[in-house]
């Protein structure tokens, strides 16, 4: 399947009249959406509340008044900006890192031949069994060997060893006609020139699925930041959410503005680049089809 | 393609460069935005598990300190209570990126290989900013040193005790003279009182919390009134299990019996118990650090230690201590000022005190201001006879010991399992811990597995 | 700036991929292409396979968490975990949790698709709704619930004039861990079944249509024969997934085994065993044992995908 098979459009025709069907799907979209949307709301809410209020009974929707103290408070703390920063420079990393090596062994496994490509192949696919949830302990202690615990490399570089990325674009590589290629090596062109000036600008959609999709799972990754980053420094914005307490207890108004500072980005990516995102998700999970 | 589109794409390639670039040096540096903001002389990364009105208090003693020693900057980061704290602890020591400075409980300390994950203290430089072994119980000093070295600096000793409403017991008639609750010696009679005090309680409310879904809570209690009843653990030799399942029943089927003939409600476990205290329950049971909460709240309260239901008084007690994690180069400015914070937080404790932990500094033990504080002086004596977990390897606050039993004797609490199944299955969980090799040594308890 | 030094490098190669016939080109051996997945390759042997070997040897050792003085045991580890009752409670945990979310995840999602899909009016509104949850970091979804779920002053409660203590009661927290992960996953698989219903070419429903089929008609025999794939898909990734819940099930419970140990996960014991407990060993046995579990879970598929292809022919 080639790439924009995968990207879902949004149909451009001439509007339809409102058909009673019509109206009764909206509607029900309508209260779906206020499911799905009602804990964001309460979230938002909760987070300008003052802390007392936000933990009144009987609890209420709106706030009775309206502050921000939540807000200025996080931010005072330092903490959220601090991790907020580390986010940024880990997922960063991860997703230039990915897009530089997948890019190059999905090309090389794609359209150059050396030996042992077959097994290598298969041994880059077994890998897609493997994760940090699964075997989290020998690479914790495989990190600490190296002595990369509670550092950026020890987050980082374990992210970026992505078997299905790797897939998605030797899949799409495979797709590209050889012609392209041929006339370029006829013109004397080498593999690495052709890589870089054929290849890559041809396969600009699929490369920015897998750096947005990439992006979005190291933004929101946990479990390996968890294990391998004790230090408050250094932690992600989700690890330091989840484990760095307040020192005053559990304030829920704070941990609400927290939160959605975490998702706040992913959000506004989302809302810009809807297209590639959805392009993104369905084709690196369709790629496994 | 236009040129603005092409100016546009031109400053969105320069951003994202530069966002790149500078991710990359960010992680080249390895340090984190604070510690890079950071001019002071030395900085020390202090870690804690304090959090409500301990937090509170916490944050004073390090600002007072802060103020005190301006040279100093004091990073200090509260994470989650519990296994989770001592497994970011252990886990940063091994990997060699331990704090300069941590807490830990007392009892935790044994296992947590001193040595390996823990650097001694340096006894001169805690000598130079005021700190000396004659200003600590013995006992307590006792526990902190491991093969001749303190690995330990005691801040408290908290122990668990039994909060009563004066103006509900009042109404019910079970104050004493002296305004404080009536004495009981046996189950029936702390029962009987239950039964007065319910009458007396506004409908909505239940007569005590007791965290009856709470692990760590249920075996605290359990750790006490089985202490009561005179009840052993384990032999000298650590060899074999003397675990006595007819007294651990008696202590399960006492706790089974406040749901049981209600006077715990199964939905006011947790936090909820100091709610409805709060709101006019009489009873709640709580560790020593809810002092603060209902001091705020303007409750009128007393605090005695667990009531002595089985004869003996006794109440589950474990002690805040100040370590330092290893670090294979520790030693320079961030140590001596780990030193230096922790002889200052031991020696200023007295909002510590008036927080409900009962102070480790005997100077300040002994000072008029401590024993004038109310409750704490009612339950000071709460020291002297602690019940505590046994001395191996695996206990401590939440410990693996209390991990694996905790929830056995919240099933039978809560009503899910038998009172005697449930003391049987506590005698087979203690058998396997007792048989279970030390990870960091490869010893079992009775081969001393680290400890001393 | 490493692209022209790797290709000086690799110039004298040039004369032969000049001439870009297959056979030329698989003669080169590994120098040529091989460069291509160098670095990848070693990204993946340092930080997958290395692990994995590792773990392999860590778990027929009694190594700690500090990382020296590890003795050889054989298969001690192993014996011990086939005989621990709190293993076989983790993977029963993990298992039912996997249990209740596949096939309520696999029927939402295909039923906010077909929504969205016939909605003909603001299709980005929809997709955007409905796949928002999943842009949350887990430990942030989580935490929203837990906030959520809280018995006094939480909103699932007041909204339904209930008193269930969620969180805290045994009969209750998987299932709370379990709705929270419907909302904050459920977009994922939206996106997949979306994609394959737009996928679907039209003139089949023209065809349908013109013969007088109802909408009924063509939904039992166009569009679900059609999503046959994406469901496997569906039901695959979910779980595998789902097998490795961790996230949400500690951050709710406080990474506390929730109440009387009912919601320790497979993943949960394992960090627990060799992080907590400083059982590497033990943990890397624990390890290995879930990784043949989750192959074979693959393998599996692969299986069953291989079978229903021979068969369709």
């Amino acid at each position: 399947m080639s790439s924009t098979a995968a990207q879902i459009r949004v149909k451009s025709r001439t509007r339809r009249p409102w058909t009673p069907s019509q109206i009764v799907l909206t509607l029900l979209g309508v209260a779906v959406s206020a499911v799905i949307l009602s804990p964001l709301a309460w979230a938002l809410f909760t987070s300008l509340k003052s802390e007392t209020e936000a933990v009144e009974v009987p609890t209420h929707w709106l706030p009775k008044d309206w502050t921000g103290q939540a807000w200025s408070a996080i931010f005072e703390n330092g903490n959220i900006t601090n991790w907020f920063v580390n986010s940024l420079v880990v997922s960063v990393c991860v997703t230039v890192i990915v897009l530089f090596v997948s890019a190059l062994a999905g090309y090389g496994f794609a359209r150059t031949e050396f030996r042992g490509k077959g097994a290598l192949m298969g041994v880059v696919m077994a890998g897609l069994m493997i994760s940090p949830a699964v075997l989290g302990v020998p690479l914790f202690t495989t990190v600490q060997q190296m002595g990369m615990v509670d550092t950026y490399w020890g987050m980082i570089l374990p992210q970026c060893a992505p078997a299905a990325m790797v897939y998605i674009l030797y899949k799409f590589f495979q797709g590209v006609p050889r012609e392209l290629e041929e006339a370029a090596f006829i013109d004397g062109a080498g593999r690495w020139r052709v890589f870089f000036t054929v290849i890559l600008p041809l396969s600009r959609p699929s490369l920015a699925a897998v750096g947005i999709f990439t992006f979005i799972s190291s933004w929101n990754n946990f479990l390996w930041p968890y294990m391998v980053t004790n230090n408050p420094d250094l932690m992600t914005m989700p690890n330091g959410i989840a484990t760095v307490m307040n020192s005053y207890g559990i304030q829920w108004a704070q941990l609400m503005a927290g939160g959605l500072t975490a998702g706040l980005p992913l959000i506004i990516v989302f809302v810009f680049f809807q297209r590639q995102i959805v392009a993104g998700v369905a084709h690196t999970g369709l790629a496994g089809q | 393609m236009g040129r603005p589109g092409l100016n546009r794409r031109q400053l969105l390639a320069a951003a994202g460069g530069l966002a790149v670039a500078g991710s990359f040096g960010f992680a080249a540096l390895g340090k984190g935005a604070d510690a890079l903001a950071s001019g002071a002389d030395a900085r020390v990364r202090y870690w804690n598990l304090f959090s409500g009105g301990d937090g509170y208090n916490m944050i004073a003693m390090l600002d007072s300190f802060r103020k005190d020693n301006p040279g100093i900057d004091v990073k200090d980061s509260t994470l989650q209570w519990g296994s989770p704290f001592y497994t970011k602890l252990a886990m940063a020591a091994a990997g060699n990126r331990a704090p300069d400075l941590g807490v830990m409980h007392l009892g935790r300390v044994t296992g947590f290989s001193p040595g390996r994950l823990l650097d001694p203290w340096d006894l001169g430089l805690l000598a130079k900013y005021g700190v000396r072994e004659e200003d600590f119980n013995p006992e307590l000093w006792k526990r902190a040193v491991i093969d001749g070295k303190l690995y330990a600096l005691p801040l408290d000793i908290h122990v668990q005790l039994c909060f009563y409403r004066k103006d509900v017991l009042e109404k019910a008639g079970l104050l004493g003279d002296d305004g404080k609750l009536v004495q009981v010696t046996s189950t029936d009679e702390w029962f009987d009182v239950l039964k007065e005090a319910k009458k007396a309680t506004k409908k909505g409310l239940q007569t005590i919390g007791l965290w009856h879904n709470d692990q760590n809570f249920q075996w605290w209690f359990f750790v006490a009134f089985y202490t009561q009843l005179g009840g052993t653990w384990f032999d000298d030799s650590s060899t074999e299990v003397t675990f006595d399942t007819d007294k651990a029943t008696q202590v399960l089927e006492f706790l089974r019996r406040h749901i049981a003939d209600g006077y715990a409600d199964p939905g006011y476990g947790g936090a909820a118990g100091a709610e409805q205290f709060v709101n006019g329950s009489p009873f709640c049971w709580e560790g020593n650090w809810s002092v603060p909460v209902f001091d705020t709240a303007k409750v009128e309260y007393g605090a005695t230690p667990l009531p002595p239901v089985f004869g003996k008084p006794a109440t589950h007690a474990e002690s805040h201590s100040f370590v330092l994690p290893h670090q294979s180069d520790r030693g320079g400015a961030a140590n001596e000022a780990a030193h230096r914070l922790a002889a200052y937080v031991v020696q200023h404790a007295r909002q510590w005190a008036a927080g409900g932990h009962i102070p480790a500094y005997t100077p300040t033990l002994s000072s008029a201001a401590y024993q004038e504080l109310q409750p704490q002086n009612e339950y000071v004596t709460a020291m002297d006879h602690q019940a505590t977990e046994p001395k191996v390897w695996f206990a401590g606050s939440t410990g693996i010991l209390a991990q694996r039993v905790g929830p056995i004797v919240v099933s039978s609490t809560t009503g899910s399992a038998r009172p005697e199944a449930v003391a049987r299955r506590m005698k087979g969980a203690l058998t396997t811990l007792l048989a279970m090799k030390n990870p960091m040594d490869g010893r079992t308890a009775a081969q001393g597995g680290a400890v001393a | 700036m490493t692209t022209t030094s790797a290709e000086t490098v690799i110039r004298p190669a040039r004369a032969h991929t000049a001439a870009p016939t297959a056979t030329v080109r698989r003669k080169q051996g590994f120098q040529h292409g091989g460069w291509f997945v160098a670095p990848f390759l070693a990204l993946f042997a340092l930080f997958v396979i290395w692990p994995l070997l590792r773990g392999l040897y860590l778990s027929f050792t009694d190594a700690n968490i500090s990382g020296d003085g590890a003795s050889f045991v054989g298969l001690d580890n192993y014996r011990e975990a086939l005989d621990d009752p709190l293993m076989w409670d983790a993977l029963g945990h993990s298992a039912w949790f996997t249990l209740l979310v596949v096939p309520c995840i696999t029927v939402l999602a295909f039923l906010l698709a077909m929504l969205a899909h016939h909605i003909e009016r603001g299709k980005w509104l929809w997709r955007l709704c409905f796949f928002l949850p999943f842009l949350l970091p887990s430990t942030v979804a989580a935490n929203l619930w837990q906030w959520l779920f809280n018995p006094g002053n939480g909103m699932i409660n007041h909204v339904f004039g209930l008193e269930t203590p969620w969180l805290t009661d045994k009969s209750y927290a998987m299932l709370a861990i379990v709705i929270t992960t419907l909302w904050w996953t459920v977009g994922f698989s939206f996106l997949l079944y979306l994609a394959a219903l737009q996928g679907i070419p039209a003139h089949l429903y023209e065809a349908a249509k013109l013969d007088g089929a109802n909408a009924w008609h063509r939904m039992v025999h166009i569009t679900l024969p059609m999503l046959r794939n994406i469901t496997g898909l569906v039901i695959a990734l979910q779980i595998l997934a789902s097998l490795q819940v961790f996230d949400q099930a500690v951050v709710m419970m406080d990474f506390a085994p929730g109440p009387e140990d009912s919601t320790r996960t497979f993943v949960q014991y394992t960090l627990e065993e060799g992080f907590t407990s400083y059982r590497v060993g033990y943990a890397s046995a624990m390890s290995i044992i879930f990784f043949v579990l989750i192959a074979a879970v693959a393998l599996a598929r692969m299986w069953l995908l291989r079978n229903r292809e021979e068969g369709g022919r």
